[in-house]
């Protein structure tokens, strides 16, 4: 890497939602509850104007630095990623009018991926036809385990016969693709109760995996970029959580991942990723592809090749600067050198199962690292391709301990 | 300003145990002698060092010149040369006396004699000076000035009507104490028309004006000017400047047989005028040097090592400049494999080593960390290959080399309320200690001594004497003698590796238990790696004890999406930096912060 990366154009686009029915303990994301997120007090308008506000400034400023729509050098967005939050409490109408307000300023490919998280509870849902209608063609579905004591261990408001019905609703919806949020390592769950779950989960037949080690962050956040305090309750929850997770048990429940999934039709592409052919994530894999995504709403981060930036987590900050007609407040973080570029860049892309170049990571400066990482058994060549180097099952387990050591 | 004559010199010292009362002593004679302005008298005025004044001790000697007019309507020069109160500076306490003519036994009235103080008023006495004894703060309720005569009477022969009862705090007793110095100590006797003799009894190092030496002259004048000569050394040089101490450097035109005061050198190296030398005149210089002092010898031992290595050339400017003004402790390059690059010193004893050690850390501001104390063993080769003598367990060859080993033994006494001879008989002989008898001061206290290897004395013999009698046994120790023990080399093996910082030299008996305990320490503060790594305790190639740090199963970030690579960055760059902080031994990363627990709590 000589050359210094220049901006891009974005291929993808970031929409935050950051209402859910309720806080879940353990989740980190930018998230408003309760009589904000639903009812007569409810934030959901104020929000959805300001959101159109940001996506006409952000287009604006695409517009002024690499050139109107249409232009060679501004291609229609191939990835829009509705996340949150509950994405699927947007009322329908105003989604399809929000999927139209994109296509119109950014642009969408006609074969856009446009990816709505839902969660599967009754009252949390949504009309999965009429997201279809509005232009959605992959649901993620956040189910998170298929047993009904330990969803609501974890405080969620669904049981599994709930992510039955929202399955079925949205097969006879006819999204293209199907994904489900699964859980590992969760307080208390034995290992057979956690694998008869996964079994269930495969049997609805989604098309994409994405299976999360629980990770509960106890600590104040240190990554400087505005996140949301962890209420106290949430803490005193983790704490209790964390003592009743087990990492070996979480170590065989990942190992079993690999086993099971190839098994059930499903290849791992990313660390947490498991897609049937063709139904991988594109919108995640432009993140670890380090590739240019735009990105509207609270908290929400994007990346245009070179400088980092995210909103302010806070909806006040975000709605208020909105509501005055101006850009949200937030803040960036770039990356000065060459070589931190290609350390990121290398870490991002061993996270997927093509892996890397050899060549080009040993140019690049990573011999000693890799030749490391193959004596601890945590990297091996490519099974279909030798110039390529992968993660192995180990390394995917144990990737910081590779990752730490690039960076 | 030195028109005292010879006959109204006195040269005295004060003897007294920690916290006894003889820095406030110090600073009411000097208060009423008003060598000092009240504006400028900061409590316990000779301990100027920051660590002297917190611990509540004197490490360096020092000296003062009062200027006391005397109920006789005469002034007298009063030289008073402070000396250490702790054991581990006996030394430098034998080389302050020998430069006086009498001395201040300072006895708390509550607490009687302790151990060090017996045993310097010994010295003393063996060196012919007067003892004046103070009974001090006799103010206080638990004040038993009867029974503390009585100890002294039995104990030291010193019959109570010499005892002057006094509280420096309040001030009472000061004018008898001065009036006593002039009555009692003898005036300084040297020839003033001999050829110079001046003893050497201390120094520091002046930035300006180089090595400072504090010395008694004997016999003779020295006139500034003069060019001088080092017996011992050899060097000669013509001093910058003469004077005496107020405490302050006074700079004069003559100090003459008697008179304490200073010489300062202009020379840059302690080793040209050594503490113990005898200056004289290079034109017209004595025929013999005066008697000197033996050398005091390190009794312990251990790597000093910076916490962060590229402080290692810091230490070792820090090292030679502490070196200049405490000539007492010796410093050697060394490496070793969990601890980086460092110095093997040798300290006169533990408080020594602190003191050292803090020393180093706050005024040169270092970050150290230190190996587990050591003593110097004989080790005699087998197959008639001679002796070696070691300091550091590293240094010990393989068994099947080995004849016999010889550890350094001391003979202990400890002086302790009579409730506790059961429990100080008890920790003796669990530090294989040999009871070798016991004397009744008074009816409540006993002197025990005992022979103990001293191997044992500093890993914890101290601490657990104070803490078993609630703070109340004194220890006062020297050195006697070489014994051969069954000792091992106990070594630390991390995956099959030795950590050499935390090999240690030790009583056959006691490795399995130190073993264990090691062993099972580390187990709790190494961090788990990608691989299962075994901690032993062996002798040889024995493994005595076994304990296994499992294999680390999952480290990873689950999800990495737009704001998580932001995120993920930092934690990995935070568990970088904590990989770059840690220590190699094999393949496996242990934390300095591990070697730090370890080996600061070895003692438990």
């Amino acid at each position: 890497m000589t050359t210094g990366a220049q901006p891009a154009p974005p291929r993808g686009l970031y929409l935050h939602v950051p209402f859910c029915r309720s806080l879940c303990p353990y989740c980190d994301f930018v998230v408003v509850a309760g009589a904000a997120a639903f009812g007569p007090r409810s934030r959901m308008g104020g929000y959805l104007t300001a959101i159109e506000r940001e996506i006409d400034l952000r287009a604006k400023l695409m517009d002024a630095q690499f050139g109107s729509l249409g232009s060679a050098n501004r291609m229609p967005l191939e990835t829009l990623y509705l996340g949150g939050g509950t994405p699927s409490l947007l009322p329908t109408d105003r989604l399809a009018s929000l999927i139209e307000r994109i296509r119109d300023r950014f642009g969408l490919t006609p074969d856009a991926e446009v990816t709505l998280e839902a969660n599967p509870g009754v009252d949390e849902r949504g009309d999965l036809a009429g997201v279809a209608q509005a232009g959605v063609t992959r649901l993620s579905v956040g189910v998170q385990v298929m047993d009904t004591t330990a969803l609501r261990a974890l405080g969620r408001r669904h049981t599994p016969d709930d992510v039955v019905a929202t399955i079925a609703a949205a097969r006879a919806a006819g999204f293209a693709s199907l994904s489900m949020d699964l859980l590992a390592d969760l307080p208390d769950l034995p290992f057979d109760a956690w694998a008869a779950s996964l079994d269930a989960a495969i049997a609805l037949a989604p098309d994409h995996l994405s299976v999360y080690a629980l990770t509960l962050s106890l600590g104040p956040d240190e990554a400087g970029d505005d996140r949301l305090a962890t209420p106290a309750g949430a803490v005193a929850w983790r704490e209790r959580a964390a003592a009743a997770q087990d990492e070996e048990r979480g170590a065989l429940e990942l190992e079993h991942l690999n086993s099971r999934l190839p098994a059930a039709g499903y290849n791992w592409y990313e660390i947490s990723n498991w897609a049937t052919a063709g139904h991988e994530s594109r919108h995640n894999t432009l993140y670890w592809e380090r590739a240019s995504v735009a990105a509207v709403g609270p908290g929400a981060h994007a990346f245009d090749g070179v400088t980092r930036r995210w909103n302010s987590a806070n909806l006040d900050a975000w709605e208020g600067a909105l509501q005055q007609g101006e850009l949200p407040p937030g803040g960036e973080s770039q990356i000065e050198s060459d070589a931190a570029r290609a350390a990121e860049g290398l870490v991002l892309a061993l996270r997927m199962s093509r892996g890397v170049e050899r060549d080009a990571a040993v140019r690049e400066g990573f011999s000693e690292v890799l030749a490391w990482g193959e004596a601890n058994g945590l990297l091996a060549p490519h099974p279909s391709d030798a110039s390529r180097i992968q993660l192995t099952l180990r390394g995917r387990l144990l990737s910081n301990e590779l990752f730490s050591r690039i960076v | 300003m030195s028109t005292i004559p010879q006959s109204r010199l006195r040269n005295f010292s004060i003897i007294a145990h920690i916290d006894h009362g003889k820095s406030t002593l110090a600073d009411r004679l000097l208060e009423a002698t008003h060598t000092v302005e009240a504006r400028l008298m900061t409590s316990q005025m000779l301990d100027s060092m920051d660590l002297e004044r917190e611990k509540g001790i004197t490490i360096k000697a020092r000296a003062v010149r009062l200027d006391y007019v005397a109920k006789d309507g005469l002034t007298y020069g009063l030289n008073l040369i402070d000396t250490p109160g702790h054991v581990d500076f006996a030394y430098e306490v034998s080389r302050s006396l020998q430069a006086c003519d009498g001395a201040i036994l300072v006895v708390d009235a509550s607490q009687g004699i302790e151990a060090q103080t017996l045993a310097n008023v010994h010295l003393a006495m063996k060196l012919g000076l007067v003892i004046i004894p103070v009974l001090n703060k006799i103010d206080l309720p638990a004040a038993d000035p009867d029974a503390v005569m009585s100890e002294l009477e039995d104990s030291l022969a010193i019959p109570r009507e010499e005892v002057i009862l006094a509280s420096a705090k309040s001030g009472i007793g000061i004018t008898e104490i001065l009036e006593a110095l002039v009555a009692r100590i003898p005036a300084p006797s040297g020839p003033l028309d001999a050829p110079l003799r001046a003893l050497v009894f201390d120094s520091h190092y002046d930035t300006y004006k180089g090595v400072v030496n504090y010395i008694r002259v004997q016999e003779g004048r020295l006139k500034a000017g003069d060019p001088i000569l080092m017996m011992g050394s050899g060097v000669t040089c013509v001093p910058v400047e003469l004077g005496y101490f107020r405490p302050q450097h006074v700079p004069v035109q003559e100090l003459v047989a008697g008179e304490v005061g200073y010489i300062a050198t202009g020379l840059k190296s302690v080793r040209d005028a050594r503490v113990g030398d005898t200056v004289t005149s290079q034109t017209s210089p004595a025929a013999e040097p005066l008697p000197g002092y033996q050398v005091a010898l390190p009794l312990v031992f251990a790597g000093l090592y910076p916490l962060s290595g590229e402080d290692y050339p810091a230490l070792r400017e820090a090292l030679e400049k502490l070196h200049l003004n405490d000539a007492s402790f010796t410093f050697e390059a060394e490496s070793s494999a969990a601890l980086g690059f460092g110095f093997r010193c040798g300290f006169l004893g533990l408080l020594h080593m602190e003191i050292v050690q803090e020393r180093l850390e706050r005024e040169f501001n270092l970050q150290l960390i230190a190996s587990a104390p050591s003593c110097k063993y004989q080790v005699m080769l087998s197959g008639g290959k001679g002796e070696l003598l070691i300091n550091n367990p590293a240094q010990l060859p393989s068994p099947n080399h080995i004849d016999e080993i010889r550890e350094p033994w001391v003979s202990a006494s400890v002086v302790t309320p009579s409730t506790y001879i059961g429990t100080i008989m008890e920790l003796s002989t669990e530090k294989r200690g040999i009871f070798d008898g016991m004397e009744y001061l008074d009816e409540k206290r006993v002197v025990m001594r005992f022979q103990i290897p001293l191997a044992e004395l500093i890993v914890d013999y101290f601490d657990q004497l104070k803490s078993r009698t609630q703070g109340y046994a004194s220890l006062d120790y020297t050195e006697s003698e070489y014994r051969v023990a069954p000792l091992v080399k106990l070594d630390i093996l991390v995956n099959g590796e030795p950590v050499d910082a935390l090999s240690t030299i030790i009583h056959r008996d006691r490795a399995q238990g130190s073993g264990r305990n090691l062993a099972s320490k580390l187990k709790e503060l190494i961090p788990r790696q990608m691989f299962e790594v075994p901690i032993q305790a062996a002798i040889g190639g024995t493994v005595i004890a076994r304990e296994t740090v499992k294999a680390v199963r999952k480290n990873v970030l689950a999800k990495c999406y737009g704001g998580d690579i932001t995120r993920k960055k930092k934690l990995l760059e935070k568990q970088k930096e904590g990989k770059e902080r840690m220590k190699r031994v094999g393949s496996v990363e242990i934390p300095q912060e591990a070697f730090l627990a370890v080996l600061r709590t070895d003692a438990d």
